[in-house]
C-alpha cells in the first residue's frame, strides 16, 4: 500500500487510541468508588480493534482498512456512551463487539472466495422469510415489536440476519439488468416486508422495502418501476396510519410532541431536550442527563451522545456515516460484474437507510422508528451483523482488487 | 472537580474526533483525485519497432478499424484487435478475441494482464514496448 495512505491510517488509529484512553480514564474517576472497570474495557477494545486490524491486513494486505477503522471508532464512541449510562451493558457490548471483528475477518473470507458461488435466489427468499418468520411463531415481544427469539438466557433477533440474505437475494434475482417476472418479485418483496409488518418492526419494514427500490434501480434503470415503488409505499404508508394504532401514536408524537409530553410525545420530547442542552460543545463527559431518556441504550443512543459532545461531535459522527456509506458505493462502483456489485450496493443502501431513519427519528426530521444505530448502539444482534454486512463489503473490496491483478504472476 | 476535568476534556476530545475525521476526509480526496487521474492521460505510452510513440489513455483501443484510438495498417491484425485499459493504479491489456492473438513478453495472452515498465506486445508482426513517460515527475510509481 502507498506509504501515504499508510501514514494516514496510523494517525487516525492513535486519535483513536487517545480519545478511548482520555474518555475511558475520564469515566474510571466519573463513578464513585473509584473503578478500573472502564479502563480495562478500554484496554480490551483497542487490543480487539489493533488485533483485528493487523490480523486482516495480514491474511489480506489489500484489505479495506478504512472500513474497519471508521467503524471501530463509531463502536468506540458507542462504547463510551453505554459504558457512562450503564456499566453492565457495556462489559456486555465489549464482547459483541469482539465477536463481531470475528465475523468480520470470516465473513470477508466467505465473500472473498465464495461469492461467485451463486445460489438461486429462490433459496435465499426462503431462508429470509423463514427468517422473518421464526420470531412471529417462537418470538418474543421488546419494545412493542415481536422480532426476537430466545434460546435459554439469549436473545437473538433473525430479522439482522434476514438482512444479509435479503440483500443476497436481490441481487440475485435483478442482476441481469432486467426483471423477467415483476408480478412474482414484487408479491416475494412484498411478503417479506408484509412479514415484517405482522411482527410490527415497521422500521425494519421500510429498510427491506426501500433497498429493494434502490437495487431494483440501480440494476435497471427503470425510473417507471421506482416511482410506482415509491407511490405504493405512500399508499401504504396512508394505510398503516389508519390500521395500526402504534402507527398512528408515532406520527402524532412526530408532528407535535409538545401536544403530549408525559405520554406520547415522551420519547422524542426528552430527546429533543437533551440535543437542545448539548450546544455546541457539549455539556461534557458524565455531565449530561441520558438516564431521562427512554430507551437511551440502544435507539435513542444518538441523543444521548448529542448531549454530551455537543452538535459538534454528532456532526462528526453523522460525517463518518456518511464516508462509509461514501466507500461502499465506491466499492460497488469498482466490481466489474454485476451481481457483486449490486451486493455492494445492497448493503450499503441497507446501512444507510438505516442510520438515516434512526437519525432522523431522534432528530425529529421524520416519524422515530425502532432501529438501531448500526455499530453505536447496544446489541449483539445488530453488532454482530453489522461487521458481517462490512466483513461482505470488504470480501467484494478484495475481490474488485484481485480482478485489477489478474495475471500479475502469468 | 470531575466536572472542571470533563469540561476542559470535552474540548480536546472533540479536537481529536475531528482531527480522525480530518484525516478520512483526506482519505477520500485522495480516492478521488485517484479516480481523477484515471480520466485524461496515463503517463504511459507504447512505443512501436520504428520508433513512433502512442500515448495511452485511461482506455485504448488497438486495431485496424479507422475508430480506434490506435490505428496500425496491418493485414494480420483484427480490425478490434486489442484493448488497454487503466484499473486502479494498473494499466491492464485484453485481447478482444482477435484472430491472430496478442502476445505479451512471447506469451499469448487469455485473460487481461496487467502491464509492467519495459513489457513487450506483440500483435500481428510488431513489436511494442510498454513504457512511462519519464519527464513528468510522478511520485508513485513504485508498486509498478
Amino acid at each position: 500500500m502507498d506509504s501515504k495512505v499508510e501514514a494516514t491510517y496510523n494517525r487516525a488509529l492513535s486519535a483513536m487510541a487517545l480519545v478511548g484512553f482520555i474518555s475511558f480514564l475520564l469515566l474510571s474517576i466519573y463513578r464513585k468508588p473509584l473503578s478500573p472497570v472502564p479502563f480495562y474495557g478500554a484496554v480490551t477494545f483497542l487490543s480487539i480493534v489493533f488485533i483485528g486490524y493487523f490480523f486482516t491486513g495480514w491474511i489480506f494486505p489489500s484489505s479495506d482498512k478504512f472500513l474497519f477503522i471508521l467503524a471501530g471508532f463509531l463502536v468506540e464512541l458507542g462504547l463510551i456512551m453505554l459504558c457512562r449510562i450503564n456499566i453492565e451493558l457495556f462489559k456486555r457490548q465489549v464482547a459483541f463487539f469482539a465477536l463481531g471483528v470475528g465475523f468480520f475477518i470470516l465473513s470477508s473470507i466467505l465473500t472473498r472466495y465464495f461469492v461467485r458461488l451463486e445460489l438461486n435466489p429462490v433459496y435465499l427468499w426462503g431462508i429470509t422469510t423463514a427468517l422473518l418468520l421464526l420470531p412471529l411463531l417462537f418470538g418474543v415481544e421488546k419494545g412493542g415489536a415481536r422480532n426476537w427469539l430466545a434460546f435459554g438466557g439469549f436473545t437473538f433477533q433473525p430479522s439482522e440476519l434476514a438482512k444479509i440474505t435479503f440483500v443476497f437475494y436481490l441481487a440475485g434475482v435483478v442482476k441481469q439488468n432486467k426483471i423477467n417476472h415483476f408480478p412474482r418479485l414484487a408479491a416475494e418483496i412484498l411478503a417479506a416486508v408484509g412479514l415484517l409488518v405482522l411482527s410490527r418492526d415497521l422500521g425494519g419494514a421500510m429498510l427491506f422495502y426501500l433497498t429493494a427500490l434502490a437495487v431494483i434501480f440501480a440494476a435497471t434503470s427503470r425510473l417507471d418501476v421506482t416511482a410506482a415503488g415509491l407511490f405504493a409505499a405512500g399508499i401504504m404508508g396512508v394505510l398503516s396510519y389508519n390500521l395500526f394504532d402504534h402507527v398512528r401514536v408515532r406520527i402524532e408524537a412526530w408532528l407535535n410532541p409538545w401536544q403530549d409530553v408525559p405520554g406520547r410525545g415522551y420519547q422524542i420530547a426528552q430527546s429533543l431536550f437533551a440535543i437542545a442542552e448539548g450546544g455546541y460543545f457539549g455539556t461534557g463527559l458524565g455531565l449530561g442527563r441520558p438516564d431521562f431518556i427512554p430507551a437511551v441504550a440502544t435507539d435513542f443512543i444518538f441523543s444521548a451522545f448529542t448531549e454530551e459532545f455537543g452538535f459538534l461531535g454528532a456532526a462528526a459522527v453523522i460525517l463518518m456515516y456518511f464516508l462509509l456509506v461514501y466507500r461502499g458505493i465506491r466499492i460497488a462502483l469498482r466490481l466489474k460484474d454485476s451481481y457483486p456489485a449490486l451486493i455492494a450496493l445492497g448493503h450499503t443502501v441497507m446501512f444507510g437507510m438505516q442510520i438515516f431513519t434512526i437519525i432522523g427519528g431522534v432528530i425529529k426530521l421524520i416519524p422515530v422508528t425502532g432501529v438501531t444505530l448500526p455499530f453505536m448502539s447496544y446489541g449483539g444482534s445488530s453488532m454482530v451483523m453489522s461487521f458481517t454486512s462490512l466483513g461482505i463489503l470488504n470480501g467484494l473490496w478484495l475481490q474488485a482488487r484481485e480482478g485489477e491483478t489478474d495475471g500479475e504472476t502469468a | 472537580m470531575y466536572e472542571l476535568l470533563a469540561q476542559i476534556l470535552k474540548f480536546l476530545l472533540i479536537g481529536l474526533i475531528y482531527y480522525f475525521l480530518y484525516n478520512f476526509l483526506k482519505l477520500m480526496v485522495l480516492d478521488l483525485s485517484e479516480e481523477k487521474n484515471t480520466s485524461g492521460d496515463t503517463g504511459y505510452y507504447l512505443r512501436s519497432d520504428d520508433g513512433r510513440e502512442y500515448p495511452l489513455r485511461p482506455v485504448t483501443t488497438i486495431g485496424r478499424a479507422g475508430d480506434s484510438d490506435i490505428v496500425i495498417n496491418d493485414p494480420y491484425l483484427s480490425s478490434k484487435h486489442a484493448m488497454i485499459f487503466k484499473k486502479g493504479r494498473r494499466m491492464v491489456i485484453q485481447d478482444l478475441k482477435s484472430t491472430n492473438g496478442t502476445f505479451l513478453n512471447g506469451k499469448r495472452i487469455k485473460r487481461a494482464v496487467a502491464l509492467r515498465e519495459k513489457d513487450v506486445i506483440t500483435m500481428g508482426g510488431r513489436n511494442f514496448t510498454f513504457l512511462r513517460r519519464e519527464a513528468r515527475g510522478l511520485e508513485s510509481g513504485s508498486d509498478l
